[in-house]
């Protein structure tokens, strides 16, 4: 009934994080790896995924140490809140910011493809409308739409079988890792495209008891790992190692082959699909950081903290002008996530183990 | 309060009632009121009036003895029974109220909005007593409970909630008979009015209470565990909690045999997107995306469009509207003229348009197929919502092509998402995720697998068929 609060499922757990994950990088993967790691790139994807359970499982020790409870709990009832400020403050930034550029990337790619001529800002109006108006809702509606934005877009892999037999095993060569730039900040970048599962930490005290939270978190990263590696198998065997290096959008490009007797190039449908796991992600971070904002900011309502961050974020992303100018920005941030992803389970992990809850004794 | 004082105050009360009935017999010291359209004259001449005529004071008390009668004390009471379709008796300072109601309403017909192919025909028609009827026929059991409350604080509908007992999640009826309470209006005329006031999101396009006029469809309601709501004067009743899937149900699905069932079932989920997305795709295509037609169909469609003045969004708005004004007017007028619009809008559309270069072949095929596919859905508020969506989706298709499309569902998702039927989601059970009810939403399985009621129903008794051995 209306006076008992839902919780998410196990099921609302695994879709909604293989939703945060999953994002726009996805139709530059591709390229990305080719670029990074050279032949056979896509191999390099493992160890992305391995990092990340790491992570995860660093996550799962503060799960069950912590003993369910929300991460802003364990630090408040061990430091004081003047304390946490900063960090909360830092989180709120970072978050917020995220969201923000994923949907300017993806205005920005959207707007190159289709509508060169129309202004960025309305498509990124309109997207904020709809991210606010999804944040503001709570996480369990968040599910629940995430749920529904799976259904919408998982089709397109059963379909991509289509190209199947433009694929050959022949363009994969038998070298590994050869003719990559092995950059750190291409590295980095293709570690962003698995971004996402650290907001779990957020969702502690929203999921129901016999949820398995951090297995389900699991679970959603190897299925994004999945789909990656599928992904990316499927376009360095449809276009070989060269062409993939210099194409921008390579999935893109492999959808535009796909042909039906009344319908061709639906590739012009699969970045309008897109709108829809971006969505997911953007208002995941929307979310977060209202979380962290509403332990300063306390008496504002949630819908009140989530239109101001979406409208501080939105004048702050119309600085950058490019797509490269997004991809810089999007870098940095990505690697403040990073730091924040294992750093923070790290910090509240100390917490945990050196401070005791304020108010309990010693041998409590 | 003595007799003569009573007496008058009431009659105050239905002062300038013309169609009210005052008998007095002041030799036996008793005057009877009542409304003559209300009741039972029949049994009002049997059982009160004949006695009467042949008793003295002094036999009063038995011959009252033989009626059955409530005593009132309060004249609000007494007024409110009298309206209700009862005489009121007075004698020795007293007040008989006696139940005469016999409301006098259509015949039991057939379901002219909900037709089936196999199945029952008969639908509900308004007095609350026949809909009553229809449903204890179906359910015999004393687990069937129903409230009776009121509404409207100068219509005094009567409206009943329905439920049975031990297959139902009590919660749902207390919230249902809660908000019920809680409506403080002055009239309510239809159930389709009623559930509007307790709907969870008033301003919401989509209906969150099933209606129907079928009583197999209510029977089936109840037994599935949801709650059922009748009102007096509407062929309509109501259940809850439902979900968006619940209304592409038609009660024929399980008449037939579960592959046609299921394939008819298919067959309407293909309809809702043909509705709302058909039209939009084509003013996308044709404004933004013509690399998606392939190029002999595109030789077609440019040569089909060469003659139409206007951008392809206009078109198909001005083509929708008169589709629109069509079904409005059809469903408006009687239906042997009704025969005649839909003769000289077939031709108006279909040829006098294209001729006339208003329009393009193929958008009329377009307008003509989503419009044909709407009409699959088996509600028809659902059909209707459905329907007025779509123009929200060719403007945007006309603004921005596939994102505008992708832009205004990714809208209505955000909204189905939140949206609640008493509390529960309206995406059951896709959103939570209830895998074990998609044999009976997406497809309808053989029985023996429809073995458990509906999740949402949470009913504390889940089984509605034991296994086979």
């Amino acid at each position: 009934m209306p006076t008992v609060k839902e919780k998410l499922s196990s099921f609302h757990v695994l879709i909604l994080i293989y939703m945060t994950q999953t994002g726009v990088v996805i139709i530059s993967l591709g390229q990305m790896l080719a670029q990074t790691f050279g032949l056979n790139g896509w191999l390099a994807l493992p160890a992305y995924c391995i990092a990340v359970t790491v992570n995860l499982l660093l996550i799962g020790l503060i799960y069950r140490m912590g003993q369910g409870k929300s991460i802003f709990e364990i630090m408040e009832q061990r430091l004081p809140k003047a304390l946490l400020a900063p960090l909360y403050l830092a989180l709120t930034a970072v978050w917020s910011m995220l969201a923000c550029l994923v949907a300017i990337e993806y205005v920005f790619i959207f707007q190159m493809i289709a509508f060169p001529t129309t202004n960025p800002v309305w498509f990124k109006l309109v997207i904020d409308l709809l991210a606010m108006l999804l944040c503001v809702k709570g996480v369990y509606t968040m599910s629940k739409a995430s749920t529904v934005f799976f259904y919408l877009t998982v089709w397109m892999y059963p379909f991509s079988c289509l190209l199947f037999h433009e694929f050959s095993w022949k363009r994969m060569t038998p070298f590994f890792f050869h003719e990559g730039d092995f950059s750190p900040m291409g590295m980095t970048g293709i570690y962003t495209a698995f971004l996402g599962f650290e907001l779990v930490m957020l969702l502690f005290g929203y999921v129901e008891r016999s949820a398995k939270l951090m297995k389900m978190a699991i679970w959603a990263n190897l299925l994004v790992f999945a789909s990656y590696m599928y992904i990316c198998l499927l376009v360095f065997g449809f276009f070989g190692f060269g062409e993939l290096q210099h194409m921008q959008f390579p999935l893109i490009d492999m959808f535009a082959f796909v042909k039906f007797p009344f319908i061709e190039r639906i590739e012009n449908m699969l970045y309008g699909l897109l709108l829809f796991t971006m969505l997911s992600t953007m208002s995941m971070y929307y979310w977060s950081a209202s979380e962290a904002s509403g332990r300063l900011f306390t008496r504002v309502k949630p819908e009140y903290r989530g239109l101001a961050l979406v409208a501080g974020t939105f004048f702050v992303g119309l600085i950058p002008d490019t797509l490269a100018d997004v991809n810089v920005w999007l870098t940095w941030l990505g690697i403040a996530e990073i730091c924040i992803s294992f750093g923070l389970p790290l910090f509240l992990l100390a917490l945990l183990m050196i401070r005791k809850e304020k108010g309990k004794t010693a041998h409590a | 309060m003595e007799q003569g004082q009573q007496l008058t105050h009431i009659l105050q009360q239905f002062d300038d009632c013309a169609d009210f009935k005052h008998i007095a017999y002041p030799e036996l010291n008793v005057d009877l009121l009542y409304f003559d359209h209300m009741i039972d004259a029949g049994k009002l001449s049997r059982e009160v009036l004949s006695p009467l005529l042949s008793v003295t004071e002094n036999e009063m008390a038995s011959a009252l003895a033989r009626l059955t009668f409530t005593i009132k004390s309060e004249n609000k009471e007494i007024v409110v029974a009298i309206l209700s379709g009862s005489a009121a008796l007075f004698h020795g300072g007293q007040a008989y109220i006696i139940d005469m109601y016999d409301p006098k309403g259509r015949a039991i017909s057939q379901s002219e909005t909900e037709t089936t192919i196999t199945g029952p025909h008969e639908a509900f028609s308004e007095p609350a007593n026949s809909t009553l009827s229809l449903i204890r026929r179906r359910i015999r059991s004393s687990h069937l409970k129903c409230i009776r409350l009121q509404v409207g604080e100068v219509s005094k509908t009567d409206v009943y909630v329905l439920y049975v007992a031990d297959i139902v999640n009590m919660d749902y009826v207390q919230e249902l008979i809660r908000r019920i309470r809680e409506i403080e209006i002055d009239a309510v005329h239809d159930t389709n009015m009623l559930v509007q006031l307790v709907d969870d999101k008033p301003a919401s396009i989509f209906p969150q209470f099933y209606t129907t006029e079928r009583p197999d469809a209510i029977a089936s309601k109840l037994a599935g565990g949801r709650v059922v709501g009748v009102m007096d004067g509407s062929p309509f009743a109501f259940s809850a909690p439902t979900s968006l899937f619940e209304f592409f149900i038609s009660s024929d699905d399980y008449y037939q045999r579960w592959s046609l069932g299921t394939a008819t079932r298919i067959l309407r989920f293909i309809a809702f997107i043909i509705t709302i997305l058909f039209t939009g795709i084509y003013v996308s295509v044709t404004t933004f995306h013509y690399e998606m037609i392939p190029q002999k169909l595109l030789l077609t469609l440019s040569e089909s469009r060469s003659r139409v003045p206007f951008p392809p969004v206009y078109e198909a708005l001005l083509m929708e509207t008169v589709i629109e004004l069509l079904r409005e007017a059809g469903a408006r007028l009687p239906t042997k003229i009704g025969q005649t619009i839909g003769i000289v809008g077939g031709i108006v559309i279909g040829q006098a348009a294209v001729q006339a270069g208003f329009t393009s072949n193929i958008l009329i095929i377009v307008v003509a197929s989503s419009a044909i596919a709407s009409f699959v859905m088996p509600s028809f508020i659902m059909s209707a919502s459905i329907r007025l969506i779509r123009f929200g989706l060719i403007v945007l298709a006309g603004i921005w092509g596939n994102l505008g499309i992708t832009v205004g569902i990714a809208f209505l998702v955000i909204h189905l998402s939140h949206l609640t039927s008493l509390g529960s989601s309206y995406l059951t059970p896709v959103a939570p995720h209830k895998p074990g009810d998609w044999m009976d939403i997406f497809i309808r399985a053989p029985f023996k697998l429809l073995g458990k009621r509906p999740s949402q129903a949470k009913s504390p008794n889940p089984v509605r068929m034991k296994p086979k051995e």
